[in-house]
């Protein structure tokens, strides 16, 4: 296994820029997850890293080796040693499950089952899937062969292309479980690429954000989800609302009464981002209530804040009596707020 | 284990030269331009020839009284028998794909057996059946009953790779069937139909064997006077100077015309099974129709040739029983020549075609385009242009087998690229892509995954090239070594002797073959490997 590192890369197609000054580090042995909304640059990000595109600008190493120097060195992407699951597995369909995983393999290594069957039990399929044909698996097991398919040469680095994108909720999340268990198990360093929040917070040790061909943030997911750079982030990682403010020596004067923060700008007025999840109902008389949806263990409650804005809440309640339309409710704050310059 | 692994890619391979990515690899474009060099060269050493010749005598030749006449035949039956192939190779791909058609892969076999059957079998039949077949439109028609099944072809790959949600949508949108296929349909094949109709037209230019029993004159058949006549090589070179012309602005004009579409699958997944429409009470009307159009193009020469044996004289049939003796070894040398033409155009189509697929580029296109140059000649001047060039620079193949084996597969190596295309088009560009992240380079991608799918793709094609070079008479009477005979060449000697029955045993032969070329055409152009198999 070894480290990425990407310094400075920058690519477009035509007139377009695609990717500008990319900076991005990924640690020995930790899945980073690129997340971006379609278009954001993502796919063509990791086309660079396998080395299917070249870059304009800048310099792809893997393991202290440049494979990609702009003018100057491309490393072929069989050269590369970086694995590749592509969406929807892409796997050969003349091939067996067993002749897919081993198609990496050096020739002598082929024909010997045993690396097959390590990697059916790292990705967590039966052995007796060896020999079915791909048309035979069902969609999450097609992905998982895929990826067990990448990890049998030991690549130094894998690289995941919107690996759950097609698959129904339940299917999703146990492939999901079964990959970061597969990673874990083999210790890879990997590159998820999604489009989707919940799986890049909940897969990467770090995720970064890609927008418009630039990486805003990278940070841990904790990080990046309490203190989004700016408020684009805020909104693109999760739910947020977004309060006026005054800022005043660290704390935050808002129509919901004096907040902590958990940052600092200047004094002044300011722009607070708080997480929906971090409202408590309490007695009072802040915010009207809109309407509200049942979901079985919770009911999500469509709150108005009183004032000119009517801003608008999203409020997640366990609460067994919940208050009715028009009816009035007092809000409190839990934890720490991000504060934005206006 | 693990560390010798990881240390090998790059130990070999130290900071690597510059090397472009985005594009094609260099390594494909100079192959790929050593086959657009070998496909050219029958052009160059025309031009070299005709320049010998002084280009008085050239001027001479394109000033002829006759010259335009026949340029103006010439394109006249382009401009009739294109839109004949257009309109039966999408209604009959149409009906047979898309329709409940009863027995449609019978009627799929059929309808493309006319482009197996040679040209001039079927020249040589249409002729015989009087004298208005024997000018303008026997020639068009020929012509468009011989090459519609091209079209037929690619559109028949274009129906099947729809995605069938498009027709499911405009159903529920309230359109009827005919409405389904104006509206819906017929905008997404126009590559498909633009593609054929561009082979067509090309080879219409300069088509000569499937004229060669009809008084009709056109350009080719013109030049081929000027060399029979020994007037000048010159000259008929010169002459195709307007061939050479035809084709160069045929190729920017249908590459203009198809602008910038994308012939691979854009969709993933499973691909469903098609929607078949039930043709109720049009049934009947539309087997008549198909079956007239099977008439024309395959029963025409097939009962000709029973005809000519049933009325046979004695004499006649004496000599054709005589010509029994010629008919294993004529067979023998079609089949070796057939193989030879379609393997080394096989060779010579797979570069192209993974660059034309895979890529693009004004490199790309200009290579690509470059190999259809293979129809800006006659194929008569394109063998006499070889068989000068052998004798004066390589003078061990001058009037040796190989150099008609190469020569075939030159002429149709156009044919051999389309059909790769249409199965190339079909495999997902990630599954090759996988294989490179693998450790797999370009070749062992090629070799381990797209070549194993794409098996009857390869074996269409080879199809194709092995059935035209059968079909082919002209460069083989120029190129086939003295006293080498083959299945048409000896049909050509025998149809002048006594009556036709004499040849008809070579045509016998072809025509069997033509059908078994058909069927296997019918059931893999186009296709990629079936999962089920093996």
């Amino acid at each position: 296994m070894a480290d990425l590192r990407c310094s400075r890369l920058a690519k477009s197609y035509g007139d377009r820029a695609v990717l500008t000054d990319i900076e991005l580090d990924v640690p020995e042995g930790t899945l980073t997850a690129i997340l971006g909304a379609s278009g954001s640059g993502k796919t063509t990000l990791l086309r660079l890293v396998i080395g299917f595109i070249a870059p304009d600008a800048g310099v792809i190493s893997v393991g202290g080796t440049v494979v990609a120097d702009a003018g100057r060195v491309h490393v072929p992407p069989d050269k590369r040693s970086v694995g590749y699951v592509a969406q929807e597995g892409a796997l050969f369909p003349h091939l067996t499950v067993a002749g897919n995983i081993a198609f990496g393999l050096p020739r002598n290594e082929r024909r010997s089952a045993g690396r097959v069957f390590e990697m059916l039990d790292l990705v967590g399929l039966p052995h007796d899937y060896a020999p079915r044909r791909p048309n035979q698996l069902s969609g999450g097991e097609q992905r998982r062969v895929a990826l067990g398919r990448a990890l049998a040469p030991r690549p130094r680095l894998v690289l995941l292309d919107e690996p759950f994108s097609g698959l129904d909720a339940a299917l999703r999340g146990e492939t999901r479980e079964a990959v970061v268990n597969a990673l874990a198990g083999e210790g890879t360093t990997a590159v998820l690429v999604t489009h989707d929040q919940s799986e890049a917070l909940s897969m990467g040790r770090e995720v970064a954000v890609l927008r418009d061909g630039l990486l805003v943030q990278t940070a841990a997911p904790t990080v990046l989800y309490r203190s989004p750079v700016d408020l684009d982030v805020a909104h693109f990682v999760g739910d947020a609302v977004v309060l006026a403010g005054t800022l005043r020596s660290g704390a935050v004067e808002t129509a919901l009464g004096t907040l902590r923060t958990r940052n600092a700008t200047a004094d002044g007025e300011v722009r607070v981002m708080i997480r929906p999840e971090q409202f408590r109902l309490s007695p009072g008389a802040d915010a009207e209530v809109l309407g509200q949806s049942y979901r079985g263990p919770e009911t999500i409650l469509y709150l108005a804040l009183r004032g000119d804005d009517r801003t608008p809440i999203e409020l997640r309640t366990f609460e067994q009596e919940v208050p009715a339309r028009g009816e009035l409710v007092g809000l409190s704050v839990d934890g720490q707020v991000t504060v934005y310059p206006v | 284990m693990t560390a010798h692994r990881l240390a090998r890619p790059f130990a070999i391979h130290p900071p690597l030269p510059r090397r472009r990515a985005d594009g094609a690899s260099r390594p494909l474009l100079v192959v790929c331009g050593v086959v657009a060099l070998l496909v050219l060269l029958p052009v160059v050493v025309t031009i070299i020839q005709a320049s010998q010749g002084g280009f008085s005598a050239a001027g001479d030749a394109l000033r002829a009284s006759s010259t335009l006449g026949l340029v103006k035949n010439t394109f006249l039956v382009a401009a009739i028998s294109v839109p004949v192939c257009a309109v039966f190779g999408v209604a009959g791909a149409w009906f047979v794909e898309r329709t409940q058609l009863p027995a449609r892969r019978v009627w799929g076999v059929l309808l493309v057996a006319p482009l197996t059957v040679p040209p001039f079998v079927t020249s040589y039949a249409w002729a015989n059946l009087g004298n208005p077949f024997q000018g303008l439109y026997g020639a068009a028609g020929i012509i468009g009953f011989t090459y519609f099944p091209i079209v037929f072809l690619l559109v028949a790959v274009a129906l099947r790779g729809l995605d069938p949600a498009l027709e499911e949508t405009a159903q529920s949108l309230g359109l009827g069937t005919a409405r389904i296929f104006f509206r819906v349909i017929l905008p997404q094949l126009r590559p498909a139909i633009l593609g054929g109709l561009l082979l067509v037209t090309l080879d219409a230019l300069v088509e000569f064997d499937a004229f060669v029993a009809l008084k009709f004159k056109t350009f080719s058949s013109d030049i081929y006077a000027q060399y029979q006549l020994g007037f000048s090589a010159s000259g008929a070179a010169a002459l195709s100077f307007i061939s050479i012309a035809f084709c160069v602005v045929l190729l920017f004009g249908e590459a203009w015309l198809r602008g910038n579409r994308n012939y691979t699958r854009v969709s993933q997944g499973a691909r469903r099974a098609t929607i078949r429409y039930p043709l109720g009470r049009a049934t009947l009307p539309v087997l008549a129709g198909v079956g007239a159009v099977v008439a024309i193009g395959v029963g025409i020469p097939v009962v000709t040739l029973i005809k000519w044996v049933v009325t046979a004289s004695s004499a006649g049939l004496t000599s054709a029983s005589n010509n029994l003796h010629y008919l294993l070894p004529a067979s023998v040398t079609s089949i070796e020549l057939g193989v030879g033409a379609a393997l080394l155009a096989l060779l010579f189509a797979v570069p192209v075609a993974v660059l034309a697929v895979r890529f693009r580029g004004p490199e790309v296109t200009a290579l690509e385009r470059s190999v259809y140059l293979a129809f800006a000649l006659p194929d008569l001047v394109g063998g006499v242009a070889l068989a000068y060039f052998a004798s004066h620079w390589v003078s061990f193949l001058y009037g040796g087998f190989f150099l008609l084996v190469f020569a075939e597969a030159i002429l149709f190596l156009p044919f051999a690229v389309v059909a790769l295309r249409a199965t190339f088009g079909q495999i997902e560009p990630s599954l090759e892509e996988s294989a490179r992240s693998l450790g797999a380079g370009p070749v062992a991608a090629l070799w381990r995954v797209t070549a194993p799918l794409a098996r009857p793709g390869f074996l269409a094609a080879a199809v194709l090239v092995f059935a035209f070079t059968l079909g082919d008479l002209s460069t083989a009477q120029v190129l086939l070594p003295l006293n080498d005979y083959t299945l048409g060449t000896e049909f050509q000697a025998n149809s002048a002797s006594v009556a036709f029955a004499a040849a008809s045993p070579f045509a016998g032969v072809l025509i069997v073959l033509a059908m078994v070329a058909a069927y296997i055409l019918m059931s893999r152009f186009g296709e990629v490997r079936a999962l089920s198999e093996d």
